[in-house]
């Protein structure tokens, strides 16, 4: 399996082309090209999640911290600095990598619920921060990304496009980074440590540093991935992009409809649930708040129910039943 | 005279109200393959995990070749070269053998080099057969020789054996000595928890023998079976 | 003579919130579930007890039994048809149906109740009693006593009643207990029904001078898992000291800081907690 066949290469390549000429099929400032854009971003940051709670499970609830700090750090900079977001995210993913590892030091040890816990509380803290220090952020009123011309250089662009194309280059570049760590000796290890943690020592992994750096990196790819959303919504608040429910339980959510663990396992959950509810807030929306909502946290609770390992497992279920059925 | 590779002053452990070890110590010479024996609940395992560094103890040292390792953690006691295996065998049950013991040789090596050492490992233990299979589909017996060779993958210079026999059948049992003793030729040193006498008498040219958290005896396998001391703790204990 | 009115007011509202949350570390004891859903029963409590007042006029002090009842019925019913089918599941799991739940049962009230605030009046809204130069308001006094009250009875219940001794025994060794012809299935329904419905009094005996709305929730969810963390998760002594101390620390930081930081201290207690003493302040001998 380490090695790609050279089936699965042309399928790579033909799905690639496929979704770099999908906007095509769109109208460009539509509603339809935007979800895309919110699946593949939401995807890139539930396969950054994945980094930590899939590879070594350690289940964070509190990704949005580092979302918030992204989409804060880049867009305060353009403001008060005039400081291109490019750079912005680059200082972003510092902060946010330093956020993780300021939360993981003490919580490290932790495991299961109570390292969920603890990251559950520590995202509450960074949104009640934002909400509180007005002076920096604006408090819960929100924030404005200024306008600037379309261009590369300022990532903001007229078009939707444009950004489709870069939530996509980022989706693929946070999937690498996730398959490379898998194979690499830090995911060994990450394993090692999900599957056994006394084993692991034992043998000579460092647990406690092995899950900083996985921490670390998820949290510094999320931070990144805030800049690109708040170059994308142009506006946002404390509430939104530090929220439990509408970043950190969304993203954990989305890896585990698709397949916790698994490299596409984010992918497709991502273009199950963002699609889906727009879809249910378009429908419902004008008759009741909350019923789109009610929607998702049903299909939470059944999928867990029906299959806690996503589509992915089920995937694998259907295919073994029909092979079997072919054989006999 | 030969020098002292591993050596153990004094070590004392306690959990709770309960004196797991008292006052132990022990030197082991490189290159020797010592038995550990004594009844149930004698502290065997407890010395174990605390000579890896899984308990601290509350008192005593432990060096190895001269360096201290009470109070660092296990994985800079295995970066050192000892390693022991688990009484119940701790796998990761969910990765292939191949995967469970090439995590071991990740400790020196990179992925790629721990993967041909780990097929090496698993060569000499004689498992390459089920290199593939996942660790949880394994039966005990092959479940504990992984775990052997995923501790020889980290190419330790002691290495502590947890009743890794304990399920094997005579065969399977000779064949494993074999490996054993050949491992001691190359260098290695070898501490061995076993419940099956022959197996202990034919490979220890030393036994320690623990009781109640206590050393009551060392010597060779001959000279220990004769000690009042211990026929007294392993007949009590059969009397009783 | 503020910092003793404040430890008083904090005793105050720490006797509620060691009832509220009494249930999600009684729970936990029984189960070895983590209840994220917990809060959202005080909200429905909260929606019992408004209900009651509205339509039949009871006051939300006297329809407390009434929304205990009500979600005692409803805990039971989801611990037998969602929270039972996790027990053995990967910890994964078991977080995510109670954040699952959490969800669902946060914007069905939305689309019940709808989204506003809800009050309720009572004659002793704004009273208070004055002890030498000290304040304490009515409301907060009758959820306070009322609150000890409904401790008292779990405590006699769990102490005396053949039920809580099978309880107990269940936390402590389900093996044993299964053995001793304990039904471990029936006693995990009588917790959650019970961790429930009393968090759900709890909710009801606030409303006098809380508002209730359906993401009321929100607010408690962090607050309760302080409480239980403190006190050892797991521990319903624990809950008591736990519900006390939060209640104190929140009553005094209140003289320091502005409300949003309030909770702040809240958090950082929490995280200090969970990093450096995970079993709880008293929990070092277990």
């Amino acid at each position: 399996m380490s090695r790609l066949s050279p089936m699965r290469l042309i399928l790579i390549a033909v799905l690639l082309a496929a979704a770099i000429a999908l906007p095509f099929a769109f109208d460009p400032r539509g509603y339809a090209i935007r979800i895309l854009c919110l699946a593949l971003l939401f995807g890139a940051m539930a396969q950054a999640w994945n980094i930590v709670a899939g590879l070594a499970n350690q289940v964070s609830l509190g990704h949005a911290a580092f979302f918030g700090i992204g989409a804060y750090t880049s867009t305060l900079l353009l403001i008060h600095f005039g400081i291109s977001p490019w750079l912005g995210m680059i200082a972003g993913a510092v902060l946010g990598g330093l956020a993780a590892l300021l939360i993981s030091l003490p919580t490290m040890r932790l495991r299961g619920h109570y390292f969920a816990l603890a990251t559950l509380a520590f995202g509450e803290v960074m949104r009640v921060i934002a909400n509180s220090w007005g002076g920096l952020t604006g408090g819960p009123v929100g924030i404005s990304v200024p306008f600037a011309p379309s261009s590369l250089a300022m990532l903001q662009f007229k078009e939707t496009r444009p950004y489709y194309w870069l939530m996509l280059a980022a989706l693929i570049a946070v999937t690498a980074i996730f398959v490379a760590i898998r194979k690499s000796r830090l995911g060994y290890r990450l394993r090692a440590i999900k599957e056994n943690v006394d084993a692991a020592e034992v043998i000579g992994i460092d647990t406690t540093r092995t899950k900083i750096i996985a921490a670390v990196l998820s949290g510094g790819l999320t931070a990144c991935l805030g800049t690109l959303y708040a170059q994308f919504q142009y506006f946002f608040d404390p509430d939104t992009v530090f929220g439990v429910g509408s970043i950190s339980v969304r993203v954990a959510m989305i890896a585990i409809v698709g397949g916790i663990g698994t490299a596409i396992g984010p992918i497709l959950g991502a273009f199950f649930v963002i699609p889906l509810e727009e879809f249910a807030n378009q429908i419902f929306s004008a008759q009741a708040a909350g019923l789109s909502q009610l929607v998702f946290g049903v299909l939470l609770v059944v999928v867990i129910l029906v299959e806690p390992r996503g589509f992915v497992a089920m995937g694998q279920r259907l295919a073994r039943r029909f092979r079997r059925e072919d054989r006999s | 005279m030969t020098e002292a590779l591993l050596q153990v002053s004094c070590i004392s452990k306690r959990f709770g109200g309960l004196k797991a070890l008292s006052d132990v110590s022990l030197t082991v010479n490189a290159g020797e393959i010592v038995g550990l024996i004594g009844p149930n609940g004698a502290g065997k395992t407890t010395l174990f995990s605390t000579l890896v560094g899984l308990h601290k103890p509350d008192s005593g040292t432990i060096t190895l070749d001269g360096r201290e390792l009470v109070g660092l953690k296990p994985h800079k006691i295995a970066a050192a070269g000892m390693i022991k295996t688990f009484q119940n065998v701790a796998l990761f049950l969910d990765s292939s053998v191949l995967d469970n013991v090439l995590t071991g040789g990740l400790l020196r090596h990179s992925v790629e080099d721990a993967r041909d050492l780990a097929r090496r490992c698993l060569e000499r233990v004689g498992i390459s057969a089920i290199s593939d299979k996942l660790a949880r589909d394994l039966s005990f017996p092959e479940r504990a020789r992984v775990e052997v060779a995923r501790a020889l993958c980290t190419q330790p210079r002691v290495l502590l054996l947890d009743e890794a026999m304990a399920a094997l059948n005579h065969v399977e049992m000779d064949e494993f000595m074999r490996l054993l003793r050949q491992l001691r030729e190359e260098g290695l040193t070898l501490i061995v928890v076993e419940h099956h006498m022959r197996a202990i008498m034919s490979l220890c040219e030393r036994l320690v023998v623990l009781n109640f958290g206590q050393l009551i005896a060392t010597g060779t396998p001959a000279q220990v079976s004769h000690d009042p001391a211990v026929v007294q703790a392993y007949l009590g204990r059969s009397a009783a | 003579m503020a910092v003793v009115q404040a430890i008083l007011d904090g005793l105050m509202i720490g006797g509620v919130y060691a009832v509220i949350s009494i249930g999600l570390t009684l729970v936990f004891g029984v189960m070895g579930i983590v209840n994220f859903a917990q809060a959202e029963f005080l909200m429905l409590g909260m929606f019992v007890a408004y209900y009651a007042w509205a339509w039949l006029g009871l006051d939300p002090l006297l329809a407390a039994p009434l929304a205990f009842a009500v979600v005692f019925v409803l805990g039971a019913a989801l611990q037998h048809l969602l929270i039972r089918r996790v027990l053995k599941a990967p910890e994964v799991a078991q977080i995510f149906l109670t954040v699952g739940l959490l969800i669902v049962m946060e914007n069905a009230a939305l689309l019940m109740f709808g989204s506003g605030f809800k009050s309720v009046s009572t004659p002793y809204q704004t009273a208070s009693l004055q002890l030498g130069p000290l304040f304490v308001s009515v409301p907060y006094l009758a959820a306070f006593l009322m609150s000890v009250a409904s401790g008292l009875v779990l405590w006699l219940f769990m102490k005396l009643s053949w039920f809580g001794k099978a309880m107990r025994a269940t936390a402590q060794d389900p093996m044993a207990a299964k053995l001793l012809g304990i039904n471990s299935d029936r006693m995990h329904m009588l917790a959650f029904a019970l961790g429930v419905g009393l968090t759900a009094f709890g909710g009801a005996v606030i409303l006098p001078y809380l508002t209730a709305s359906p993401t009321v929730g929100g607010q408690f969810v962090v607050l309760m898992f302080t409480v239980v963390v403190l006190g050892g998760l797991g521990s319903v002594a624990g809950a008591v000291v736990g519900g006390f101390a939060v209640g104190i620390i929140q009553s005094l930081s209140g003289l320091a800081f502005p409300i949003q930081l309030q909770n702040l201290v809240l958090f950082v207690v929490f995280i200090g907690v969970l990093a450096f003493r995970p079993k709880g302040l008293l929990g070092a001998a277990r």
